[in-house]
């Protein structure tokens, strides 16, 4: 089945850490929705590349919806519903669907919740990243501890579907204090959670603000502490760790990530959306300009080293796995590869009826792994 | 005028930067042997063909014409090259001259390779005559810079010419003095050919040319010569002189500077500081101051990606041409499977070369530490010759080790004198004695090991004497020494590329240092490394590289995977420059890495 992301490029103030498509730049906001929904009503299937090795899928049937951002709670159900409008106007949304919006705290009141979820909107992504007031506006958040769990409280009334994203490696965190603050957001009724290593980016304010005081984020070992710990204290208030970075209790998996790691065709609408379709990969124009005049970032058919590298990259990361006979069949034997047979020993590596899959234990290096399964 | 009388052969001496190769371009300029435009053109040109076939074109020495009162001058000006590798190579140059300009900055004065390069060119017998450049600087001090000349070389100076090579000033001072002060060859040129080979290079078309100076006699195409000490015999099918591009002639005569070619295969038929006579009617007494030229550093040479195994020889193949002093011959290792073991002069040469093979052939090189022969006597009775560590027989079946060492020679200003005998003391020397060659220069003997000298002996020498000491060194032998072999245990196993032989009393230390260092060059890897220094089975050094804990993608942010994976394409290609040895990834440079070790340890 496929799935459809929106990319709402808009924020009230870019985080210091974020290096991603996102303006502050409101006023352009009406003349964005109106190019967002032309090209939703323009889509056209024929018009996409096409990938020799695979086989056409048909596109139209979808069962999930990712509005994300930027941030899309900005806007209220009014200007939502129109997308959605769009979006079942011209396919085919099944009914058992799983529809996300992301939001952050402070862009949240109870009536736009509610308007949300009268829109069929069925889950809720919050940017919570921490609960400690000092590391929110160390990376610059507009919110503080206090207005997140507010926020969450009020969702949950509406929502049962609560995904909420959090921050490893935050300045000063520790391993007690990441665990207290997860602990707040379960005992609530959190049914999802996302946690993110935070990244140094280039040209960021954070890569300034970590050159200047250069010991005020945790090092690596201590990241993976912090993780870790966390990782260990989610399994025991019963989420399956199905990811890398994402938790959930059985039947709360994103239904629409799952589509990134299992390599499922998902339609990117809007400013940098990406796109996966039958072998192609696709992003919008990253600028407003460009976007609006239909232009593309990335078009890129690809060969078979790369989908082998992906499948190896993507499966991994997850609790899919990977399957050996679609590597075999795009010709990578992977018992050739003499770190395979040496992960297998040490258990880092499983395989269950010639599906691998990636020890839990591994996530946190799982790069490493990944690296040297390729080729 | 006699022909021989109009003949100058000399050569340039100086410190670094002095300008040495800027009043060569002058002369060269001066006395119309190129023009100013076409030296350009005349360089780069040359420098094509260098990279067209692979060869190197000397454009030393060159042959200049100069007009003076009434008669034609010849001047030929031959370079040297300036490392204590190639001291050999040096004294060959030099004796291949009559006199030697001394280039000295008209601001700095008279500077450590000043005084290192006037003494070589005296001790070689040449008449020194000061020049002083650069005087268009405002800072430049002529007189007191002739003072002190005469003071502290001991060389008059007062008639020095003050120069400027740079904008061309009193250049024609320059050429006068070269006439009128350099004596004129002596020899015979109808007497029993005795030339001096002090160099060579090879030529794609011609084969192995020689560089030669005609002493006594006269040699032309046609002629039969001997080679006096490889005893090899050639026909000459060529002769010239250099303008500075190789131009052929009728023949060179006694006191003439040119080229020889005869049909020559390898370069290594030719040696730098052999004589040749005639065939027919040959001479019985060589030129004094032959030297067999011997590597005497060896090493392990292997390809980071082993499947370039080929390509790695033929490489060497190509500079061995080019090169006669390198050596190698195939070699095996457990750890980096196959490979060469090569020879060279000196830790210089061996930088050169592994440059060379990186920069012009494109090879991602491992170098394995640099090491002498040893002499192993077993306990059958058997000797066994060898250089490379992980060859070493067991303990049990070695019976004593000898090490060669040398007789090392230091000039140094008598205020180095304490320096230098505390690092000879270091690097396991024995004091000989202590000559005052007068007021301002000790000569200091001492016997060393060349195990010791070979790491970085000169540089600790420079650093310590502030670039005064000079260094020539040759080998005296070998003698027995108490020699362990210390291997390194990457994760349990032996890693034999990085097995070394050294003294006992200093097995510890360079264990430590060995491990502590690659702790620092081996990336964390799934599991915990521990790193072991071991003589035999005993464990003398531990480091530990601890589990790498975070390698993580970031969020990908609404389905780009496209940049993850190019991330991940990109820590790939990384890996590449890592070496496998049993469980353990580790990076090429860690290979070297022992020979760099005392360099921290200062």
């Amino acid at each position: 089945m496929n799935g459809i992301y929106v990319h709402i490029p808009f924020c009230e103030r870019k985080c210091n850490y974020c290096a991603f498509s996102s303006f502050t730049n409101l006023e352009e906001k009406d003349r964005y929705f109106k190019a967002l929904i032309r090209e939703i009503k323009d889509f056209d299937e024929g018009k996409l590349p096409k990938n020799e090795i695979f086989e056409k899928d048909d596109l139209h049937k979808i069962d999930t919806i990712y509005i994300g951002g930027g941030t899309p709670s900005l806007f209220d159900s009014g200007n939502i519903e129109k997308i959605l409008d769009a979006i079942k106007e011209k396919f085919d949304l099944q009914k058992d669907n799983e529809i996300t919006i992301e939001c952050n705290p402070n862009s949240l009141d109870e009536d736009k919740i509610k308007g949300y979820r009268a829109l069929g909107i069925n889950r809720l992504s919050i940017g919570v990243q921490s609960l400690q007031d000092s590391q929110l506006s160390f990376i610059g958040r507009l919110h503080s501890a206090e207005q997140a769990l507010n926020a969450i409280e009020i969702s949950h009334k509406h929502f049962d579907n609560i995904s909420c994203d959090f921050l490893i490696g935050l300045p000063r965190q520790e391993p007690e204090e990441f665990i207290f603050d997860l602990k707040k957001v379960v005992d609530i009724g959190v049914k999802h959670i996302s946690a993110y290593m935070l990244q140094v980016e280039d040209k960021t304010p954070l890569a300034d603000m970590a050159r200047k005081s250069p010991f005020i984020l945790p090092d690596d070992d201590q990241s993976a502490e912090i993780y870790q710990k966390g990782a260990s204290f989610l399994q025991k208030r019963g989420f399956l760790q199905y990811e890398i970075s994402n938790f959930a209790i059985k039947g709360y998996e994103s239904k629409h990530n799952l589509k990134y790691w299992r390599g499922d065709n998902y339609i990117g609408f809007g400013l940098s959306a990406h796109s996966y379709v039958n072998g192609v990969r696709l992003a919008n124009a990253n600028n407003f300009k460009d976007y609006y005049s239909h232009k593309l970032a990335l078009k890129e058919v690809l060969d078979k080293r790369q989908l082998i590298e992906e499948r190896l990259m993507l499966g991994l990361r997850c609790n899919l796995g990977v399957d050996l006979k679609y590597l075999e069949k795009l010709g990578y034997f992977i018992e050739n590869n003499e770190n395979y047979t040496n992960f297998l020993e040490k258990k880092i590596i499983f395989n269950e009826n010639d599906r691998i899959f990636l020890n839990p234990k591994y996530y946190g290096v799982s790069n490493y792994v990944i690296v040297s399964l390729l080729g | 005028m006699e022909r021989i009388k109009k003949i100058r052969n000399f050569c340039i001496v100086a410190h670094i930067d002095h300008g040495k190769s800027t009043l060569a371009d002058r002369l060269i300029e001066k006395t119309g042997t190129l023009a100013k435009r076409d030296m350009q053109d005349q360089l780069l040109d040359s420098m094509d063909l260098e990279r067209e076939k692979g060869i190197t074109i000397k454009l030393t020495p060159t042959r200049m014409l100069y007009d003076f009162e009434g008669e034609r001058y010849e001047l030929n000006l031959i370079d040297t090259p300036g490392h204590v590798d190639f001291t050999y190579e040096v004294s060959r140059s030099l004796a291949a001259c009559e006199g030697a300009i001394l280039i000295v900055d008209a601001s700095q004065g008279v500077e450590a390779q000043t005084l290192a390069n006037a003494y070589l060119a005296i001790d070689n017998n040449l008449e020194v005559l000061p020049v002083i450049n650069k005087i268009d600087l405002p800072s430049a001090r002529p007189e007191e810079v002739k003072k002190e000349i005469e003071d502290v070389v001991g060389i008059p100076a007062m008639h020095a010419p003050c120069i400027s090579a740079k904008d061309g000033l009193n250049i024609e001072q320059v050429l006068e003095m070269i006439v009128k002060e350099f004596p004129s060859p002596k020899g015979d040129e109808n007497g029993r050919l005795k030339c001096l080979i002090f160099d060579s290079y090879y030529d794609n078309f011609k084969g192995a040319i020689c560089l030669i100076r005609v002493f006594d006699g006269n040699v032309k195409v046609g002629d039969k010569i001997k080679m006096m000490h490889t005893g090899k015999v050639f026909d000459v099918t060529e002769v010239g002189v250099f303008v500075p591009f190789a131009k052929p002639c009728e023949q060179l005569l006694a006191g003439d500077v040119g080229y020889l070619a005869g049909s020559i295969k390898n370069l290594s038929d030719i040696e730098v500081g052999d004589t040749i006579t005639s065939f027919s009617d040959p001479i019985n007494e060589a030129l004094p101051g032959y030297k067999k030229v011997q590597p005497v550093v060896f090493c392990g040479i292997f390809t980071v990606d082993g499947a370039k195994y080929g390509e790695l020889k033929d490489a060497l193949e190509k500079l061995k041409l080019n090169d006669a002093s390198l050596e190698f011959q195939p070699e095996v290792s457990q750890a980096l499977g196959y490979g060469f073991r090569c020879g060279f002069l000196g830790l210089l040469h061996l930088e050169i070369i592994t440059e060379r093979l990186e920069r012009e052939f494109n090879l991602d090189i491992i170098t394995t530490a640099p090491s002498v022969y040893y002499h192993v006597h077993k306990t059958d009775g058997q000797m066994i010759e060898l250089s490379n560590p992980s060859s070493l027989p067991s303990p049990t079946e070695i019976d004593y080790i000898e090490e060669p060492v040398v007789k090392a020679e230091i000039f140094t200003p008598p205020q180095f004198v304490g320096a230098i005998m505390e690092l000879c003391q270091d690097k396991r020397g024995v004091y000989k004695d202590l000559t005052y060659l007068d007021e301002n220069r000790v000569k200091v003997n001492y016997t060393l090991p060349l195990g010791e000298i070979i790491y970085d002996f000169f540089d600790s020498l420079k650093s310590r004497t502030k670039g005064y000491a000079s260094l020539d060194y040759e080998l005296a032998g070998y003698q027995k020494s108490d020699l362990v072999k210390v291997d390194i245990l990457l994760n349990g196993e032996r890693c034999d590329a990085l097995s070394l032989i050294v003294h006992k009393d200093k097995a510890y230390q360079r264990g430590r240092a060995l491990t502590e260092k690659l702790k620092k060059i081996i990336p964390r890897q799934l599991f915990e490394v521990p790193l072991q220094a071991a003589i035999g089975s005993k464990i003398i050094a531990r480091e530990t590289v601890s589990a790498m804990r975070k390698d993580v993608l970031a969020k990908c942010y609404g389905g780009d995977i496209t940049r993850k994976r190019k991330l991940l394409e990109k820590q790939k290609e990384g890996k590449k420059r890592m070496r496998k040895i049993g469980s353990v990834e580790i990076p090429s440079e860690a290979f070297m890495s022992i020979l760099k070790l005392d360099d921290e340890d200062k």
